[in-house]
């Protein structure tokens, strides 16, 4: 299966690592030999139809900061749609960061990757939140694979479960802490009863929390979820607007005491209910499923047959995303018959 | 009217369903059983709540007189004691857009009442945080009382936060 990266910042990497970590398990257990064709950054390109050399992919990423560093087959200011033109391949994967205002440059990437008929993989979440349907319709009407399980949950099954393992069921609803940064903030905030700043600067230092986490806090990256799971899941049309979000800014180490001692957590609970998408703290009782600490995200379905189910596992993270990439391509590999 | 029984039971098969019994067969409608197995006394037995409706007082006697020939030991009565109860976070200022009014304008509903109040004051100019727990004597009432105090805490800019699975 011939592969085209666009985009080799962290996911890009990781799944690339996870590719030469795998490569005899999926010979052996799926007859899948991935072959990368090219990769892109925003600075070029590496491109080689016999499949780059992946070690040299992620040294030429590492040391010159780009793939065109790539000896020989590396050509600088090449863009993504060029090489999604130009280059012969199967499957393309969309790991360019997100912007949830327009979706781009992912939703352009994905679009134009459908029009020359590949199969799209994407962790990206600003394509989704911005036009879910129209790449879906689109998806569809070209008769292509359309994967983005890693958007939501990281290494958490939360897509792939609701439509592959629960399509018995009718899916009333989806409640989840889908936001290990917060989560993590919350938990550290309730245990060491600091305040909101004092944990939110430690938590950058430690590299859990980004530079600018205004998604992370204001729950605009838990609301893109929930838009996501609303769409993919319960089969709404819904945009990033439709969902009521509260972030966590104005928990302080008061709640998180009063909360604990009644025999609650504070999260940030994501729901999505046909009629009602909201994202805000919640008081989860202690021992809940969805009481979760640190960075884990967890995600209740309320089902009609099976009533509830919970899974819970790393939402972040490059190597806990390449389990969801690389089972969305080994998907779409039995998918096509192989 | 609404009654709430709590009792201990031996920790055998078939214990739960022998106690359901009477409260059904003189007329109690059971609205919710809670069995807390987990929370054992140290003689090994198992608290139960029951909570049931019955149309006249004198049946509560008959029930509890048909339990205790049956050596059913119980440990409290209450009628109408509000048997659903909501825990609710406030974070804002709360005590400057006062908190008298809004436990005041949530007691006026019918069958509805703060019965717990805790206050943890914020440092000087940041907000404060409040847990109550709203008690209401069915359902319908727990709802008006949960989107009252909504109501009233989205007007005084107060954040509220309600457990998972309500509102």
């Amino acid at each position: 299966m011939r592969l085209v990266l666009i985009g080799f910042g962290n996911i890009g990497r990781g799944i690339s690592r996870a590719l030469i970590e795998k490569a005899r398990f999926l010979r052996a257990n799926y007859g899948l030999t991935p072959r990368i064709v090219a990769a892109v950054d925003e600075y070029g390109a590496a491109v080689d139809e016999r499949g780059l050399k992946i070690e040299r992919l992620l040294r030429a990423a590492e040391r010159s900061r780009t793939v065109a560093a790539y000896p020989a087959k590396g050509e600088r200011k090449k863009s993504a749609l060029e090489v999604i033109d130009d280059v012969e391949a199967d499957v393309v994967f969309e790991l360019t960061p997100t912007n949830i205002k327009t979706g781009n440059p992912g939703l352009t990437h994905i679009k134009r990757a459908m029009l020359a008929g590949r199969h799209v993989i994407t962790s990206n979440k600003g394509p989704l939140v911005v036009a879910f349907r129209e790449l879906d319709r689109l998806a569809k009407r070209q008769g292509l694979e359309f994967r983005y399980s890693a958007s939501v949950g990281g290494a958490v099954p939360v897509i792939g479960l609701a439509k592959k393992l629960l399509v018995g069921n009718k899916v009333h609803a989806v409640r989840g802490v889908l936001n290990g940064t917060t989560n993590y903030i919350l938990t550290r905030m309730s245990k060491e009863g600091a305040p909101f700043d004092v944990v939110l600067r430690e938590t950058q230092e430690l590299g859990v929390a980004e530079k600018d986490p205004t998604l992370d806090i204001e729950g605009i990256d838990t609301a893109c979820k929930i838009t996501i799971l609303a769409n993919a899941i319960l089969g709404m049309d819904a945009k990033l607007r439709d969902v009521r979000t509260v972030g966590i800014k104005r928990i302080g180490p008061e709640a998180t005491r009063l909360a604990q001692e009644a025999g609650y957590m504070i999260k940030l609970v994501g729901v999505a209910k046909r009629g009602s998408l909201e994202v805000g703290p919640k008081l989860v009782p202690a021992g809940h499923p969805l009481a979760v600490s640190g960075t884990l995200n967890a995600v209740t379905f309320e089902l009609d047959l099976a009533r509830e189910i919970t899974i819970t596992g790393f939402g972040a993270g490059p190597r806990e995303t390449s389990s969801a990439l690389l089972g969305d391509l080994i998907d779409i590999h039995r998918t096509l018959g192989g | 009217m609404r009654v709430q029984i709590e009792m201990e039971l031996e920790d055998v098969p078939g214990q739960l369903v022998k106690v359901l019994e009477p409260i059904s067969s003189f007329g109690g409608n059971i609205r919710n059983v809670l069995h807390e197995r987990e929370r054992k006394t140290p003689l090994g037995r198992v608290p139960v709540r029951v909570v049931f409706e019955v149309e006249e007082k004198v049946m509560i006697n008959r029930i509890l007189g048909a339990l205790r020939r049956m050596g059913v030991r119980i440990t409290r009565i209450g009628e109408k004691e509000g048997a659903f109860r909501s825990t609710v976070l406030l974070i804002g200022h709360i005590i400057h857009t006062d908190i008298r009014d809004t436990i005041d304008r949530l007691n006026k509903l019918r069958g509805v009442r703060i019965s717990d109040l805790s206050l943890a004051m914020g440092a000087i100019g940041q907000e404060s945080a409040a847990r109550a727990t709203v008690t209401a004597d069915d359902e319908v009432r727990a709802r008006a009382a949960l989107s009252r105090l909504e109501k009233i805490a989205r007007e005084k800019k107060l954040l509220m936060l309600t457990s998972l699975g309500e509102m």
